[in-house]
């Protein structure tokens, strides 16, 4: 290992679990965003509907580094709390992902065939007991791959935090950087430590989705 | 028990948008009957079967099962359906849940069974339709035929009062529609109400009472099996049954 990578090792790993941490907990809270959102789009809830929409389009329409301004400088300042760099990271991840999440969601949603609604309906389910049972299940299992391609975008994105100063992996690389000036090995390491992140995971969703595939 | 029949129809008329679907429909189903009914595609019945359950809306006339007024706003559908069963055209089986859970759900949800007892009654029933050994397999394992007899018994397993049949052999090959008319003979002996749409004239005339004969939105003809068959009274009925006996 290069030397300038070794020296920085704890300070690198700090970075990495940093990137992690970010990582997982805009996974799960984006995707509780985005189930929720796709389904508020789907059932067509009154004015939650309208919410959704203007909420979907407007980040689809923003760039992520914008959403992490408004999550870090305008929110707070506009809702009078205060913040960290840290959170303000995770909530405009969460914001970001939840997004293409919800769009995800609601074509799982409407890709599920009417008949078996019907077939729902006809046994005395109520609509909610058909959306919970049968249409939600049959949903999420095939958008897992869509899914799975966003989470794997998303660590990517994570590296954007750097920007407003939270030292994840690309953040401490930068740092490192700074200080020694190795751009190449840095970089380079870096680089290859997103790459394995990201092929991980990929592959932890192919199993899953080949486990929990619906087969017609 | 009263006399009121099990389905009371009257003067049914639904339309999409402009086109009329139902145009005065009347029918009753007493308790145990088994009524087929039959006409050109188009006529309409599948929405008239649709209506019974509350799956399609009416705009005007009355259906009353069990004495409740289907269409009324105070009316609780889901309890209404789980008393009236139905079975589709294409099976619609869950396809994320195995055979036996299918047959479980609505036990559990609707009627509160517990979980075992719901999946042993799911036993009994696919015993009764000849397929226990299928109990855990997915519905996409199975044929079509059998896939239609484990709808048959998700249908009885909530103890319905009428089941209602929407072309049940018209999704399959011909070899398989036997098993599924012998399954829905054996409950027709068993004294279960039923409706059936279906195009089977060989069933019709083994099992039904009575036929429901339709064309264009209209009941044209309601007479015994007996009767249809041999006798039909309208000039539109003669000539559907010359149409279908003859391949």
């Amino acid at each position: 290992m290069p030397d300038v990578i070794l020296k920085n090792l704890p300070f690198l790993l700090n970075g990495l679990w940093l990137t992690i941490d970010l990582s997982m907990w805009s996974i799960v809270l984006g995707t509780l965003l985005g189930l929720v959102a796709g389904t508020v789009r789907f059932v067509r809830v009154p004015v939650l509907d309208t919410v959704a929409l203007v909420y979907i389009e407007f980040i689809r329409g923003t760039p992520l580094l914008v959403v992490l301004f408004i999550t870090y400088f305008a929110f707070p300042a506009l809702f009078g709390y205060h913040t960290t760099a840290y959170r303000a990271a995770i909530s405009g991840f969460v914001l970001f992902i939840g997004a293409y999440l919800a769009e995800d969601f609601r074509s799982g949603l409407r890709a599920v065939r009417p008949g078996l609604i019907q077939a729902g309906l006809a046994t005395g389910l109520t609509r909610w007991q058909v959306l919970r049972h049968i249409i939600l299940p049959q949903a999420v299992r095939r958008v897992l791959p869509s899914l799975f391609n966003q989470y794997v975008r998303l660590i990517k994105f994570t590296s954007v935090a750097s920007v407003i100063g939270v030292t994840e992996l690309t953040g401490a690389g930068l740092l490192v950087n700074a200080r020694d000036f190795h751009p190449v090995t840095i970089l380079a390491t870096i680089a290859i430590v997103y790459l394995v992140l990201c092929i991980a995971l990929s592959m932890a969703g192919r199993a899953l989705y080949a486990h929990f595939a619906v087969r017609t | 028990m009263t006399d009121e029949p099990t389905i009371a129809i009257r003067d049914l008329h639904k339309s999409y948008g402009a086109t009329p679907v139902l145009r005065g429909c009347s029918l009753s189903v007493k308790r145990g009957e088994v009524v087929v009914v039959c006409g050109p595609s188009g006529s309409g019945k599948s929405t008239l079967i649709k209506c019974i359950n509350g799956l399609e809306g009416y705009q005007s006339g009355s259906i009353r099962v069990e004495g409740i007024e289907v269409g009324a706003k105070g009316t609780n559908l889901p309890k209404l359906r789980a008393r009236v069963g139905m079975v589709f055209q294409h099976f619609e089986l869950y396809p994320h849940m195995s055979v036996v859970d299918n047959i479980a759900l609505a036990q559990v949800h609707v009627l509160k069974r517990g979980r075992t007892a719901a999946r042993e009654r799911a036993r009994e029933l696919l015993t009764r339709v000849g397929l226990q050994d299928k109990a855990d397999a997915m519905p996409a394992d199975l044929s079509g035929g059998q896939q239609q007899r484990v709808a048959i018994a998700r249908a009885l397993a909530l103890d319905p009062q009428a089941i209602l049949f929407d072309e049940p052999t018209s999704a399959l090959d011909p070899e398989m529609i036997h098993e599924v008319l012998q399954v829905m003979t054996e409950l027709a002996a068993s004294g279960m109400t039923m409706v059936v749409v279906t195009h089977e004239m060989g069933f019709a005339r083994r099992v039904a009472d009575r036929i429901v004969f339709m064309d264009a939105g209209e009941i044209v003809e309601d007479a015994s099996s007996d009767a249809f068959f041999t006798t039909p009274r309208t000039q539109r009925a003669a000539e559907f049954l010359s149409k279908i006996l003859a391949h």
